[in-house]
């Protein structure tokens, strides 16, 4: 299993990859910094760069990259052939590589929001947001490893849910929320450090428990479509 | 060839019709290219995407003008459509222009293109005519169902068409600069992989990242950091030209006195892009 966590490892970060992930989280933080320079209340720049920038825009993005890469990359090159064809359990497999996937994308999420936060208003939203974007990179990752054994184009469908679900239709349509990653994210950071920053739109024990329904939801389906897993040439 | 300089004759037949040039080869391309972008002439699978795009923006086009038929009111104009279809054509232009140029390299087809009469500035001329064509169509066919539904509901008969008419053409001038700005963008950051899936990733991610950016200048306190906020986004930037250059488009974006600063920036951004794609494919193999 390790293993399995070491290739993806390397298959992310491999020679200049891994830079590719720096601009957005380095964005956050920049723009965070710019507006405390500038002695903008935090009650201005909070909600345009924490939340549409931070929670919108990195997190989703960031883990819609990796979390489609560790094995949508795979499955692309034909490689993913020879770990199948290891003994080991599927399980095993999905695990690694979501658990790369996870630790990636919340340390590359969570890092910059708890500098942003911590800029914003106290130490203490920082760690809100960085806890809440752990959380949502769990259920982000889980959702987005699943789309990448569904669908040969696991980052389209993965973008159709960021920008038409989550962007469009959650600031539109009320019933929407109750299964958008992002409002979950926003309720789980706010119900941590309570700041007028955050407008939490759905409770907190939805939000617990759907985000919990999504981790294992999307893992258990995600392990089951690999056990009937069939590879095909590059079609269409 | 003369036939003195055959070794050993193997029996093929050699070609011998009309040669075709540079020009074929581009027109070739080119009609490639769109044909891809709209994935005419692949499988169901890969015309999902585009056509859901199209069906959206036209939907949105045809509810536009029968709001304005039935009750008189204009909801959006030519020009605001555009701009509130932004998401979508970030979307559309994440899925054509890895289809375009990222396939190529990954299936490792760009030393046979260039091992015809074709030269680097030709390849990346079709594909930016075709993405061009591609996005504006996109755009300006609804644009041109709006126009259908106001000019054959208009109560002041010729004049009304025609005043219609001088609505529309600035509009689609606005689509193409739309359409000239998202496909080098595109196409230079698609042009920089061969997998797909990253491609479109990092089209949205780099579209997505300017947004903030805007929102944050036009909150800093000088008036005049208030006026450059939007050359920080294409979206806005576009917006911005399309508001000092059309005063009564009312997208939004307030430009001041900056606004040849705008203009100058969005062909400067074009410019540039297409070079910057001319230097990348002056040596590439595959990716």
């Amino acid at each position: 299993m390790s293993t399995v966590a070491w290739i993806t490892a390397r298959g992310l970060f491999g020679r200049r990859r891994a830079l590719l992930l720096l601009p957005l989280p380095l964005l956050l933080v920049g723009l965070a910094a710019l507006c405390r320079a500038n002695n903008i209340a935090p009650s201005d720049w909070g909600t345009p760069v924490i939340v549409g920038l931070g929670l919108a825009v990195v997190l989703p993005v960031v883990s819609l990259i990796v979390g489609t890469g560790v094995l949508g990359s795979e499955v692309d090159d034909g490689t993913i052939v020879h770990i199948l064809t290891k003994p080991l359990p599927r399980r095993d497999i999905i695990l690694a590589k979501l658990g790369v996937a996870v630790g990636v994308s919340a340390l590359t999420a969570a890092v910059p929001l708890f500098v942003a936060g911590w800029l914003a208003d106290s130490v203490r939203l920082g760690l809100g947001l960085a806890v809440a974007a752990a959380v949502g990179a769990l259920a982000y990752s889980a959702l987005f490893l699943l789309l990448s054994l569904l669908t040969r184009r696991p980052v389209l469908l993965g973008l159709v849910y960021i920008l038409v679900w989550e962007g469009l239709l959650g600031r539109f349509v009320s019933g929407t929320r109750v299964l958008s990653i992002e409002q979950y994210v926003i309720t789980i950071a706010d119900k941590i450090a309570p700041t007028a920053i955050l407008e939490p739109k759905v409770s907190v024990p939805v939000a617990v428990v759907m985000a919990a329904i999504f981790v294992v939801g999307c893992a258990v389906f995600a392990i089951d479509r690999l056990r009937s897993f069939s590879m095909a040439g590059e079609t269409s | 060839m003369s036939e003195a300089s055959v070794i050993h004759d193997i029996g093929y037949q050699r070609y011998s019709g009309p040669r075709l040039g540079r020009s074929a080869v581009f027109g070739a391309i080119y009609i490639h290219g769109l044909r891809a972008a709209y994935g005419l002439g692949r499988s169901a699978k890969s015309k999902i995407f585009p056509w859901l795009v199209v069906g959206i923006v036209t939907l949105v086009a045809v509810i536009l003008a029968a709001v304005r038929a039935q009750t008189g009111l204009l909801p959006l104009n030519y020009i605001q459509f555009a701009d509130a279809m932004s998401w979508l054509i970030i979307f559309f232009v994440a899925i054509v222009a890895p289809e375009l140029v990222s396939r190529d390299m990954r299936a490792g087809v760009l030393p046979l293109y260039f091992s015809r009469p074709l030269r680097a500035a030709d390849y990346i001329g079709a594909k930016v005519a075709a993405m061009v064509t591609a996005v504006c169509g996109l755009l300006a066919v609804p644009q041109f169902v709006m126009f259908l539904g106001a000019a054959f509901t208009t109560k002041t008969g010729m004049r009304g068409v025609w005043h219609e008419l001088g609505d529309l053409l600035p509009a689609w001038a606005y689509s193409l600069l739309w359409a000239l700005l998202f496909t080098g963008i595109g196409l230079l950051i698609a042009s920089l992989t061969g997998k797909r899936a990253f491609a479109a990733g990092g089209i949205v991610a780099v579209f997505l990242m300017t947004t903030p950016i805007v929102g944050v200048i036009s909150i800093l306190h000088s008036a005049t950091a208030q006026k450059l906020a939007g050359l920080a986004s294409p979206m806005s930037l576009i917006s911005g030209v399309g508001q000092w250059l059309i005063p009564d488009a009312s997208t939004g974006i307030f430009v001041g006195e900056f606004g040849p600063v705008y203009l100058i920036e969005a062909l400067t951004l074009i410019a540039a892009c297409m070079l910057l794609l001319l230097a990348r494919y002056r040596k590439v193999a595959s990716l």
